[in-house]
C-alpha cells in the first residue's frame, strides 16, 4: 500500500531521509518509533507530500506520489485518499465539528450535503462525540478534538490512514480515548502508519514496528520480536531508555 | 454657543446633503457614500492583492507589490491629484469628482487593506493550510473555504478601522472640488464670512461623532469575535486591534497551563 524504495530527503547539509526502503502492506498497523529528531515526521510526512524528497520512490496504493510530472490535480487526487491525522489537531476553527467533517466531502466529492451529514453523524457516533456535533473546536478538549480529527480524516473515505504522534499533545487522561478509536480503525483492517511514543499501543496494535534514528530505518519487525530482543544496539538503548522511566 | 446652534440651524440640510435636489448630493450623504462605496470596492481589490503578493510566481508578486509600495509611500492628496489628471487623459473624457474620488479611494484603501489581508492569513498557523491540503483541498479551494474566512473574519476590527480612517480621507476630495461634507462646510463659511472658526467648529464635531461611533462599534466586534474564538466566557486576547486566533493544538484554550 505504501512502498518507500531508496528514499532520500536533505534538509540543506542534513540528511533527514536515508536511503529508506521499506512497505506498508494492505491491512497492516505499522508503529514508526524511535528518538526525537530520528525523522519520523519527515518520513510520515513524504508520504502525503507535505515534504518533498529528494532521490527514490515513494508509491502510494501503486501510484507515484513524489513524481515530479504529478499534476496538482492529480496530487490533490492522491492527498484525498491519504487520512492524516496531526499532532496538534488543526481542526478549523471557524467551523463546528460536524461542518469540520463535511466540508471536503461535499467540496471535493461533491457528496449532497444530507448525505455528508448522516455519513458525519455517523463517524461521530463512531468515536463517541455524536453530541458535540453543534460545538466549535475551541470548546472542545485535546482528546475529543483529535477524535474529531480521526473522523474528519475518515469521512473521505481513505484506504490508508497515516498518524503523527496523534497523542503527545494530550494531557494523559486524554490519551486512552484516542488510542482506542486508534484500536478500532485497526480491528477493522485499516492499513495504518503510526509515529508514536506509545509503546503498549506498538505492542498490542502493531503488526510491524520500524525503528528509526538519524533518518535511517535501523529494525524493522514483529512487535514482540522488537520488544523482548532488540537486535540494533540503537534499538537496544531507546527502549532501555523508555523503560527507566 | 448660540452661534453653533443658529449655524446648524440655517444649514443642517446642506450640512446633510448638500444642494439635493436642487445641486449634487454633498454634505454628510456623499461623506458616506464614498467611504462606504469606496471601502466596499477597494475590499475585493485588497484580497486580490494580498493573494497576487503571496502567490509563488515572482511575475504576480513583483508588480502588486511596487503598486502596493509605491501607494503607500506618497501622501494621498498627491495620488488624488494624479488621479485626477491622469484619469481623463486614460479614459478619454471627463470624470467627475467624485468618480475621480471613488478610484483613488479604492486604489489607496486596497494598499493599505492588502497589507492587513496578507498579515491575517500569514498570521494562521500553518497547520491549518497543511490540514486542508493533505484533505485533498487545492491551494484554491484551502484559501477559499479555509484560510480566507478565517483571516477575514480576524480582520473585521481592522477592516471596520480602515473605513474609519476612509472617512477622513475623504476630506480631501474638498481639492478637486468633490461637494462631500467639507465642502458643505466650506461654502457656508463662504456665505457667512465671519464665523470660520465656529463652522470648522461644526464640521470637526461632526467627524467625530460619525467616527467615534464607529470605533465604539469596531470595539464591540472586537470583543465579540475574540470570546466567540475562545468558546465563551474567557477573556478576550486583542493585540494592536487584531483578535489573536484561536489557540490551536497542545490543549484547548482555558486549559492552558
Ligand atoms: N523544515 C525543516 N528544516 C530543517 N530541518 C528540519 C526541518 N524539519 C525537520 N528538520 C530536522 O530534521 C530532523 C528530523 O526531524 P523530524 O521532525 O522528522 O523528527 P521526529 O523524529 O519527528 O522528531 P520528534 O519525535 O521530535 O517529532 C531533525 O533533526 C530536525 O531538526
Ligand atoms: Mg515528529
Amino acid at each position: 500500500m505504501i512502498q518507500f524504495s531508496q528514499v532520500n530527503k536533505w534538509y540543506g547539509n542534513y540528511h533527514a531521509l536515508n536511503d529508506i526502503t521499506a512497505e506498508v502492506k494492505k491491512g497492516e498497523v505499522v508503529v514508526v518509533c524511535g528518538p526525537s529528531g530520528s525523522g519520523k515526521s519527515t518520513l510520515i510526512r513524504t508520504v502525503n507530500r507535505l515534504e518533498n524528497i529528494k532521490s527514490g520512490q515513494l508509491l502510494f496504493d501503486g501510484h507515484d506520489v513524489q513524481s515530479r510530472t504529478n499534476t496538482s490535480r492529480e496530487l490533490n487526487r492522491l492527498r484525498s485518499r491519504i487520512g492524516f491525522v496531526f499532532q496538534s489537531f488543526n481542526l478549523f476553527p471557524h467551523l463546528s465539528v460536524l461542518e469540520n467533517i463535511t466540508l471536503s466531502p461535499m467540496r471535493i466529492h461533491g457528496m449532497k450535503r444530507g448525505l455528508a451529514r448522516e455519513k458525519a453523524m455517523q463517524l461521530l457516533d463512531r468515536v463517541g462525540l455524536a453530541n458535540k456535533a453543534g460545538a466549535y473546536p475551541a470548546q472542545l478538549s485535546g482528546g475529543q478534538q483529535q477524535r474529531v480529527a480521526i473522523a474528519r480524516a475518515l469521512a473521505m473515505e481513505p484506504p490508508a490512514m497515516l498518524f503523527d504522534e496523534p497523542t503527545s499533545a494530550l494531557d494523559p487522561e486524554m490519551v486512552g480515548e484516542v488510542l482506542a478509536v486508534m484500536r478500532g480503525l485497526a480491528d477493522e483492517g485499516m492499513t495504518m502508519m503510526c509515529v508514536t511514543h506509545e509503546m503498549n499501543f506498538a505492542r498490542e496494535v502493531a503488526d510491524r514496528v520500524w525503528f528509526m534514528d538519524a533518518g535511517k530505518i535501523l529494525e524493522t519487525a514483529a512487535p514482540r520480536d522488537f520488544f523482548n530482543a532488540p537486535q540494533h544496539p540503537r534499538a537496544q538503548r531507546f527502549l532501555s531508555d523508555l523503560r527507566s522511566h | 454657543m448660540l452661534d453653533l446652534i443658529e449655524i446648524v440651524r440655517d444649514n443642517w440640510v446642506l450640512l446633510l446633503i448638500g444642494q439635493y435636489p436642487y445641486g449634487p448630493l454633498g454634505g454628510i450623504a456623499a461623506t458616506l457614500i464614498l467611504s462606504v462605496v469606496g471601502i466596499l470596492l477597494a475590499f475585493p481589490v485588497s484580497v486580490a492583492l494580498a493573494l497576487a503578493r503571496l502567490s509563488p510566481w515572482a511575475w504576480l508578486r513583483w508588480p502588486v507589490t511596487a503598486l502596493v509600495y509605491i501607494v503607500r509611500g506618497v501622501p494621498l492628496l498627491l495620488i488624488i491629484l494624479w488621479t485626477y489628471f491622469l484619469l481623463p487623459l486614460v479614459l478619454g473624457q471627463n470624470v467627475s469628482g467624485f468618480a475621480t474620488m471613488i478610484c483613488t479611494l479604492v486604489l489607496y484603501e486596497a494598499s493599505y487593506l492588502s497589507e492587513v489581508v496578507r498579515a491575517g492569513i500569514q498570521a494562521l498557523p500553518n497547520g491549518q493550510t497543511e490540514a486542508a491540503r493533505s484533505l485533498g483541498h487545492g491551494y484554491v479551494r484551502a484559501m477559499r473555504h479555509i484560510i480566507l474566512p478565517q483571516a477575514l473574519y480576524n480582520m473585521l476590527p481592522s477592516m471596520l478601522s480602515q473605513f474609519i480612517s476612509t472617512i477622513q480621507d475623504t476630506t480631501l476630495g474638498y481639492v478637486i472640488n468633490v461637494q462631500e461634507l467639507t465642502f458643505a462646510a466650506n461654502q457656508i463659511n463662504n456665505q457667512l464670512l465671519t464665523k470660520p472658526f465656529q463652522v470648522f467648529f461644526i464640521l470637526a464635531i461632526t467627524y467625530f461623532v460619525v467616527c467615534f461611533t464607529l470605533t465604539a462599534l469596531a470595539h464591540q466586534v472586537e470583543r465579540r469575535i475574540a470570546r466567540r474564538r475562545l468558546g465563551g466566557g474567557v477573556a478576550p486576547q486583542i493585540i494592536d486591534g487584531v483578535v489573536m486566533p484561536a489557540a490551536q493544538g497542545p490543549a484547548p484554550v482555558g486549559e492552558v497551563s
